[in-house]
């Protein structure tokens, strides 16, 4: 179902209610009754088609409209990504943190085993923390200086030298080896890890984990095809004013 | 698993075969294209799909030689896909052909024929021989593939091949979640990790 801004936004939740956290990172919250998409957005001062295109992406994976998402300045790309950012550092991985750390306590017996999973999604969790960082730190900011640049018809003069020193290739590859752990977390579940005393807790983690996966793609999906090829078309602008 | 691709310019007929192929067990369709796309050989050339089924007519003048060029690739069954009136105006070998005109059952036997019978993942046993154990416990106490062809006089081509089929056969690919499953059946102690593993960068 393509999701489009006149629909009402409780239909959208009760045919995908994975978006609910999506439309938490815009600042709406639940309980928001029987207004459509456009009112509510409205409401809460949100682009309407920006929102709306952010959804599509995340519950079609075949849905995107590259040219469409490139018209929103990057500047709502990036507070988006931000939010995201929190929501997988501050929500999500404690979360699953938690719940794995409840499985360690829980069954004292085969403690090895737990504390190696443990081990292993703290590493894995330390390096999804290290490159959200880098994003944050070093090319966010370049790519707001960029837009601003741009929009204030000024000289690159002031960018030279300072290039986004990151290409596709090492963004793609980055994400690749970030979900080739995660891939292997999940697997360690479900072939590998001794005979579980509580299927409940080892299904939750793995449900989690699944989440996590999908949004993370979702999340690297945007970064990839839409910050990247921005960033690489406002550089060019910039590099034809200097001409 | 085999992948198929579909190269279609009907619409309706395009979804059909698509349902079609996500019916059949050990069947995943990778994409369907409509026949007029640019580099479109190319394409087909990077995915190398198991089982590639296309309507030779609904391809534009730019791809026609599209058949002619990928008959040659090995282990790919190349399905046509026509109305029965075309038959004679197909000028090419195809492994199968399909006709718009009949049932599901007679395109469901004749796409399952060519898909083989589904036997699980090809050819590849499910144990770790001696030797892939024995480059598990390298791997994981931090020794380059390079080291491990040199410690174990193979050359690193053998060591990679080696990797990738331990990858395939436990689903798992990095060397930190080699270690997980190295301590978790007993192919090497903790302790012997932690005093063998490199520092972290």
């Amino acid at each position: 179902m393509l999701i489009h801004k006149n629909m009402k936004l409780a239909d959208v939740i009760h045919h995908d209610h994975t978006l609910v956290p999506i439309i938490n990172r815009f600042g709406i919250h639940l309980g928001f009754g029987n207004d459509n998409i456009d009112e509510i957005c409205r409401k809460y001062n949100t682009n309407a088609d920006f929102f709306v295109t952010i959804l599509n992406s995340f519950h079609d994976a075949h849905y995107f409209p590259k040219e469409q998402l490139q018209l929103f300045p990057a500047i709502m790309l990036i507070d988006y990504l931000q939010k995201a950012h929190h929501y997988f550092m501050e929500e999500k991985i404690p979360e699953i943190s938690l719940l794995i750390s409840k499985m360690t306590t829980e069954f004292p017996l085969d403690k090895t085993t737990f504390v190696l999973v443990n081990n292993f999604f703290k590493d894995y969790s330390g390096e999804l923390k290290k490159h959200i960082q880098h994003e944050e730190e070093k090319i966010y900011p370049y790519v707001v200086s960029l837009e601003k640049t741009i929009q204030g018809g000024e000289q690159a003069d002031n960018l030279s030298g300072q290039t986004y020193g990151y290409t596709i290739s090492d963004y793609e590859a980055e994400h690749e080896n970030m979900e080739e752990k995660l891939f292997d977390l999940k697997n360690i579940f479900i072939k590998y890890i001794p005979e579980p005393k509580d299927d409940k807790l080892v299904f939750q983690i793995l449900r989690e984990l699944f989440g996590l996966e999908k949004e993370l793609n979702e999340h690297a999906r945007i970064e990839d095809l839409i910050l990247v090829p921005k960033v690489k078309a406002m550089e060019e602008i910039l590099k034809n004013r200097k001409k | 698993m085999k992948n198929v691709i579909i190269i279609e310019k009907q619409y309706l007929v395009q979804a059909g075969i698509e349902v079609l192929i996500q019916e059949i067990p050990g069947l995943m369709l990778l994409k369907s294209y409509s026949g007029d796309e640019l580099h479109l050989t190319g394409i087909i050339l990077k995915h190398k799909p198991d089982l590639l089924i296309i309507n030779p007519f609904s391809l534009s003048p730019e791809n026609a030689t599209l058949p002619r060029k990928i008959h040659s690739i090995q282990n790919m069954s190349l399905v046509a896909l026509i109305k029965k009136e075309a038959l004679n105006q197909l000028s090419f070998g195809y492994d199968e052909v399909l006709f718009y005109e009949e049932s599901k059952l007679a395109l469901d036997k004749k796409i399952r024929h060519q898909a083989g019978n589904y036997q699980g993942e090809e050819g590849i046993p499910k144990e770790l021989s001696q030797r892939e154990i024995t480059i598990i416990k390298l791997i994981v106490r931090g020794l380059t593939h390079q080291e491990i062809a040199d410690k174990l006089f193979l050359s690193i081509h053998t060591v990679n091949t080696h990797r990738k089929n331990i990858n395939k056969k436990l689903g798992i690919k990095t060397v930190s979640g080699l270690s997980v499953y190295a301590i978790m059946n007993h192919l090497i102690e903790m302790e012997e990790l932690k005093n063998n593993l490199k520092p972290a960068q």
